[in-house]
């Protein structure tokens, strides 16, 4: 019964994990591609 | 399927509540970190509160009475940021840190240490624009659209307001990240998306709109940055910029922000009116799409702001058509709440009175919201007191009573403690009958011609001032009962039970009152989630 919690507990650590990482670069990505674009078009 | 944390393994660090002010400085308990926002929401809103009282002290007569001018726009645009992104977005962070584990029986946020960051970047943000007053040449005084050319004039304040955005910015960013991650991966066995209440759905909805638009914001300020001091010419038209495009880019972000604001609170009183009625919520459903539908929409409307800047008449049908689209879900709402009560058993707590009052006064700032949306019409109520108007019904009786009646309805519950009753109608009475004779007469200063944000008028307007601003000072001190109330209720409230209404349904109704240090420590079971999740 406690091994099925820790998995459980593991498993859901990992998607946790995932999802913030895939959260964040999304929001990195948007937040620092919105200011770098503008940036090159302003060198143009 | 989401499965919640069931602590199987030791968690010796997270076993006792800390003391001090490490409890505090070092916090990853959503509960802290929830109060900590909930009472630096409370300090903003009453320095916010205070600039609104200086506006209309100046208002209140013809003529300059107290202020020069500059101050008066540093007041106006240091109100509405502050309001914005320091009393209502705090505010509703920290109900979503208390409510959204408890709802969802998780133990905790998904990411504790995160949380703990996105709240203490806050009063570096607050303490850099509040101190742009000291600084040479004054706070900002461009108002909160920041528009361009006028902002670039800003003093020292200048690069103290950007950073304050952008830290702001990256605080909201990463809470809504938490709340997503929560949301997705935090769920009790049981709980499908569809078993959600309602205050966590549009949560989730919020943070995917403060997500996506959040980093707009961030680099429309960066040009800002740029063009002040590294000789870009983004939006200075003799170098071959365009000043209208900082208005575009604005306001792409700032109409989603509008709903950032707003959507939490149509989740609030979806919790709040089927307690009172003790019926449920009337198209749980349909509510859930409305919501999806409205954030959709908020994307495609933004060049309603800027009727008068010009653009092809294409541009004026597609952007008028577009926002009167958005009656349609926010009607479906205001039926299915009003469908609610309908043969309900009714009751008239101070939860009920503050969402009664959302529902029947946010109305009023929708049908305006709609007059303002007709651009013939736009041309006259431009940049008015009738604007003033609008979103001040919008964001007053809206946001604001949407976070009272929040705050009333789960107050019992944080605190294990019965809050004054009678104080609390007294509050909501005063509130609602200042709220309306400070915002109703500025429709008709701004439907004869009194522009915004002036210090000074022509004498015809002088009536419905000192009526407006007289409305502002009653409303402004009755605010000050509630954090009397909150006081008074933590110190010698009455104590309560599990389940502070009798008609409330949902998780955090199962869990103690207060709830212990770590809330749902093992799963709730299938019965609790059955009782809790009915709707």
């Amino acid at each position: 019964m406690a091994a099925a919690g820790m998995e459980a507990a593991t498993q859901q650590r990992r998607r946790v994990r995932r999802s913030a990482l895939l959260w964040a670069l999304l929001a990195a990505a948007f937040y620092l591609g919105f200011i770098i674009m503008a940036l090159l078009r302003g060198a143009k | 399927m989401a499965e919640v944390l069931t602590h199987a393994e030791p968690h010796d660090e997270h076993d006792h509540t800390p003391h001090g002010w490490r409890r505090w400085v070092y916090s990853t308990n959503h509960k802290d970190i929830g109060t900590m926002y909930l009472v630096f929401a409370c300090l903003m809103f009453f320095i916010g509160g205070g600039a609104a009282m200086l506006i209309r002290l100046e208002l209140f007569k013809p003529g300059l009475q107290f202020f020069d001018p500059q101050f008066f726009n540093s007041l106006t645009t240091m109100h509405a940021l502050i309001m914005i992104f320091g009393a209502i977005m705090p505010a509703w962070t920290g109900l979503a840190n208390w409510m959204i584990p408890m709802q969802l029986g998780a133990p905790d946020m998904a990411l504790p240490r995160l949380n703990n960051l996105s709240f203490w970047i806050l009063p570096f943000a607050f303490t850099l624009l509040l101190g742009s007053f000291f600084v040479p040449g004054g706070a900002p005084a461009g108002g909160w659209t920041m528009y361009p050319p006028l902002i670039l004039q800003t003093g020292a304040a200048f690069p103290m307001l950007i950073f304050a955005v952008h830290l702001m910015g990256a605080s909201s960013i990463l809470g809504a990240i938490n709340v997503i991650v929560t949301i997705m991966n935090m769920r009790a066995p049981g709980i499908s998306l569809l078993r959600m209440p309602l205050f966590v759905w549009t949560w989730l909805i919020t943070a995917y709109l403060l997500i996506a638009v959040m980093p707009v914001l961030a680099g429309a300020v960066t040009m800002l940055l740029t063009d002040h001091f590294f000789g870009t010419t983004f939006f200075t038209a003799a170098g071959g910029g365009d000043p209208v495009m900082f208005q575009h880019i604005f306001w792409f972000f700032g109409h989603p922000e509008v709903y950032i604001l707003i959507l939490p609170a149509f989740g609030i009183v979806s919790e709040v009116i089927p307690t009172f009625s003790r019926k449920p919520l009337f198209g749980y459903e349909t509510m859930v799409y409305a919501t999806a539908s409205i954030a959709f929409l908020s994307f495609i409307v933004w060049a309603h702001h800027m009727f008068t800047v010009g653009m092809p008449l294409a541009g004026q049908l597609f952007f008028m058509l577009s926002t009167m689209l958005i009656a349609v879900p926010t009607g479906v709402k205001v039926f299915n709440w009003t469908a609610t009560m309908w043969k309900g058993s009714l009751s008239f707590e101070p939860p009920m009175l503050f969402a009664l009052a959302f529902l029947f006064l946010f109305t009023i700032g929708g049908f305006s919201g709609l007059m303002l949306a007709i651009v013939p019409a736009d041309y006259q109520y431009q940049d008015t007191y009738f604007v003033v108007a609008h979103f001040h019904y919008v964001l007053v009786p809206g946001t604001i009573f949407g976070i009272m009646a929040g705050v009333y309805y789960w107050l019992p519950k944080w605190t294990g403690r019965m809050y004054d009753l009678t104080l609390a109608k007294w509050h909501f009475w005063l509130s609602t009958i200042f709220v309306n004779v400070l915002f109703f007469p500025q429709h008709f200063l701004g439907l004869a011609g009194m522009p915004r944000r002036i210090p000074d008028y022509a004498v015809q307007f002088t009536d419905w001032n000192m009526v407006s601003s007289l409305g502002g000072f009653g409303f402004g001190l009755s605010q000050l009962l509630f954090p009397y109330l909150i006081w008074k209720c933590v110190r010698s409230g009455v104590p309560i039970g599990n389940r502070a209404w009798e008609g409330a349904h949902g998780l955090e109704w199962e869990l103690p009152s207060p709830p212990p240090h770590h809330s749902w420590t093992e799963p709730p079971s299938d019965a609790v989630i059955a009782r809790g999740c009915a709707h």
